[in-house]
């Protein structure tokens, strides 16, 4: 009975731990939040091709796992790649009769240095082909596994050890890249940003991409405290805040329908958001005005986004 | 100016900097996204540039675009980093550009650990990428001798015209010792217009490219690189020799961090009264193939040994340079596991009863 509802409750969710705890990540990592929350959606059918980053070393340094399915460590640049080449071969030995049939969830998982850097290339190739997977972006915003370098995800004006603050530069020079665009842009079955303050959109959505067939595309905000330098124990807070200030706005775009999955009234001040960040202390009243105008940019052309597709 | 403690990493970023390396292309991997993170905060304070790549294939490529554009130019990586590189340094070598390369090896195959290793021998000084290419390998055990290598490898590059590597471990690179920067002096880029791409108005145009679709073209460049690395080994081979002047019965043999290790052991061997040195190739390519001979051409030499932290790589050079006139005894660690000076105090000893020498006794 209750099945035919929109009920969340934790309890409700399945108790067995598919990303099991004892893994060697740092106080109050999100990316751990989001595999979590990633396994108890998919549950055990599931095989995982996870790139070089954070979420491989601290849960698999040989010989622990944290991993209660079949995973794979594949090269920091191929972890799109190797899923597509995972899903091919079900396919074939569903064919030839010597796999039962039937769905098996391909996952391929990156930070944000493996999928908006290195990892592009081979996930323009997993999209564009439509292998029926769904690749996985967890967003910390910055190389956290080496230490904190600048990557093409990384915020405006964040400091990180290679775009250090100071007087010659103001962190990050560049703006950070659109992911979804990108894979939306391949045209393919489902897309969609999610963050980990939000576990249950976040499942929903994972359900939603695998009721389709072809590849699809999650881009999760996973805060991390670590290179955030932000108390760890306020993740789930300034998760919710980048949502809230339009920092990270959650929505999804099925079969090319935009939708915003929650509807804000009106978007916090950025600073709630900026201010308890390390990496942003520098910036100036200016510069906060700056990345917020654009922000409420943006935000206003995903609100048009919804509007138009809504009616093709 | 006085000595100062740095860590290995960042004493790389500042000698690149003060051998005139304004531009480095990077990309972040442990143990050496120091160096990155030194280049970022520094070149932009002296006027230079510094560039995250998306990868290091971008990264190497990019240095390959900066080498052609005539600017000294330095990347640095670690073994998996390297493996992306392999391509462009096959372009650069076959280009006949200089350019400057370090490679913090670490534990391998495939991902592999971040600990010290020499397992990337073969890829340093045998190719690494496609084609008939080398490039000339520096292999430093000191932070200090880090910082001469990179200031020299500007320099050589541009004489040869062709990729200097440097390798070492991340004991180098994350160590702090103290490092005295005025021991090298910078050589100048010279004569920058007779190969880069800067506009040839009033001279010859220079072309960089690496395609010869006339097989005998091609050939003809193999033969001139041939004449090219015969040069590097008569005019660039460098070790060190330890102890190796009172007639040792035996040379050990070993380079880089595991090089350290055997110094020590050496030096307590020698109070029991064993007679024995070292060779610490200092170049690995060119490999000191001459002076290993000639060591074995003695008659006091009796017996080399060849520590090394990979499966055995090194050996088969010193095997060829000494024509296996004797057997080479062999210790290894590997997976990031550095030698102790016990474990190869007990192989050496070990190796003077094999081999049938006086050892201690003498």
């Amino acid at each position: 009975m209750i099945e035919q509802y929109n009920v969340y409750a934790a309890k409700l969710l399945p108790p067995e731990e598919l990303f099991a705890s004892g893994h060697k990540a740092c106080q109050g990592c999100a990316p751990a939040l989001a595999l979590r929350y990633l396994m108890k959606a998919l549950g055990p059918n599931t095989i995982v091709c996870n790139a070089t980053g954070c979420m491989e070393i601290v849960s698999s340094a040989y010989p622990d796992i944290a991993w209660g399915v079949p995973w794979i460590h594949v090269a920091f640049e191929n972890a799109a790649a190797v899923a597509s080449g995972v899903e091919s071969g079900i396919k074939i030995l569903q064919r030839k009769g010597k796999l039962a049939p039937g769905r098996i969830n391909v996952v391929a998982i990156g930070g944000d240095g493996g999928t908006f850097d290195i990892g592009l290339q081979a996930l323009s190739g997993m999209l564009e082909r439509g292998h029926n997977a769904m690749y996985l972006c967890y967003d910390n915003e910055a190389y956290m596994n080496t230490g904190i370098q600048r990557s093409s995800g990384t915020p405006f004006g964040a400091s990180t050890t290679t775009s250090p603050a100071g007087k010659a530069i103001p962190g990050q020079k560049t703006v950070k890249k659109d992911l979804l665009e990108i894979g939306v842009a391949h045209q393919i079955a489902y897309a969609a940003t999610a963050c980990t303050s939000y576990p249950f959109d976040f499942m929903e959505k994972v359900k939603k991409a695998f009721s389709y067939d072809g590849a699809k595309l999650i881009h999760i905000l996973a805060p991390c405290p670590t290179g955030w330098r932000t108390n760890p124990g306020e993740v789930i807070k300034h998760g919710r805040l980048a949502v809230q200030t339009g920092m990270f706005p959650l929505y999804e775009v099925d079969h090319g329908r935009y939708k915003m999955s929650m509807d804000l009234p009106f978007l916090k001040p950025l600073k709630m958001y900026l201010s308890p960040q390390g990496r942003y202390r520098h910036l100036s009243e200016e510069q906060i005005a700056i990345i917020e105008a654009n922000l409420k940019a943006r935000y206003a052309k995903l609100q048009a986004l919804c509007r138009i597709t809504a009616e093709v | 100016m006085p000595k100062i403690l740095m860590k290995g990493a960042e004493a790389i970023g500042e000698a690149a900097i003060r051998a005139g390396c304004l531009s480095y292309f990077g990309y972040p991997i442990t143990p050496q996204s120091e160096v990155g993170e030194y280049m970022s905060r520094r070149l932009p304070e002296v006027g230079g540039v510094f560039v995250q790549a998306e990868s290091e294939v971008a990264a190497s490529q990019m240095i390959y675009g900066a080498s052609g554009a005539g600017v000294r130019v330095m990347t640095t990586t670690s073994s998996p980093g390297f493996s992306l590189m392999a391509e462009a340094m096959s372009y650069i070598a076959a280009s006949e550009l200089p350019a400057v390369v370090v490679n913090i090896v670490r534990g391998g195959p495939g991902l592999g650990g971040i600990l010290p290793s020499q397992g990337d021998y073969f890829q340093a000084v045998k190719g690494g990428g496609h084609g008939d290419y080398r490039c000339l390998v520096l292999a430093p055990a000191t932070v200090q001798e880090f910082v001469e290598c990179v200031m020299k490898a500007f320099p050589l590059a541009e004489k040869y015209l062709n990729p200097v590597l440097l390798i070492g471990d991340g004991m180098i690179a994350q160590m702090m010792e103290p490092v005295d920067f005025d021991a090298v002096k910078t050589e100048p880029q010279r004569d920058v217009e007779a190969w880069a791409t800067t506009g040839c108005k009033d001279r010859p145009r220079n072309v960089v490219e690496c395609l010869w679709l006339d097989p005998k073209l091609c050939e003809d460049f193999n033969f001139e690189l041939i004449e090219k690395y015969k040069k590097m080994a008569a005019e660039d081979c460098y070790f060190e020799e330890y102890e190796l002047d009172d007639q040792p019965e035996m040379v050990v043999v070993a380079y880089g961090t595991t090089s350290r290790i055997v110094r020590t052991a050496i030096e307590e061997l020698r109070k029991d009264g064993y007679k024995l040195g070292m060779l610490r190739p200092i170049t690995l390519f060119p490999f000191p193939f001459d002076r290993l001979r000639a060591l074995s051409e003695t008659a006091h030499v009796k017996a080399f040994s060849v520590i090394e932290m990979s499966q055995g790589q090194m050996i088969e050079d010193v095997r060829w340079a000494i024509r296996d006139k004797f057997p080479v005894g062999f210790f290894c660690r590997m997976g990031g596991i550095v030698p102790s000076p016990e474990e190869v105090i007990d192989f050496l000893k070990q190796e003077f009863v094999t081999r049938g020498l006086k050892g201690a006794k003498s």
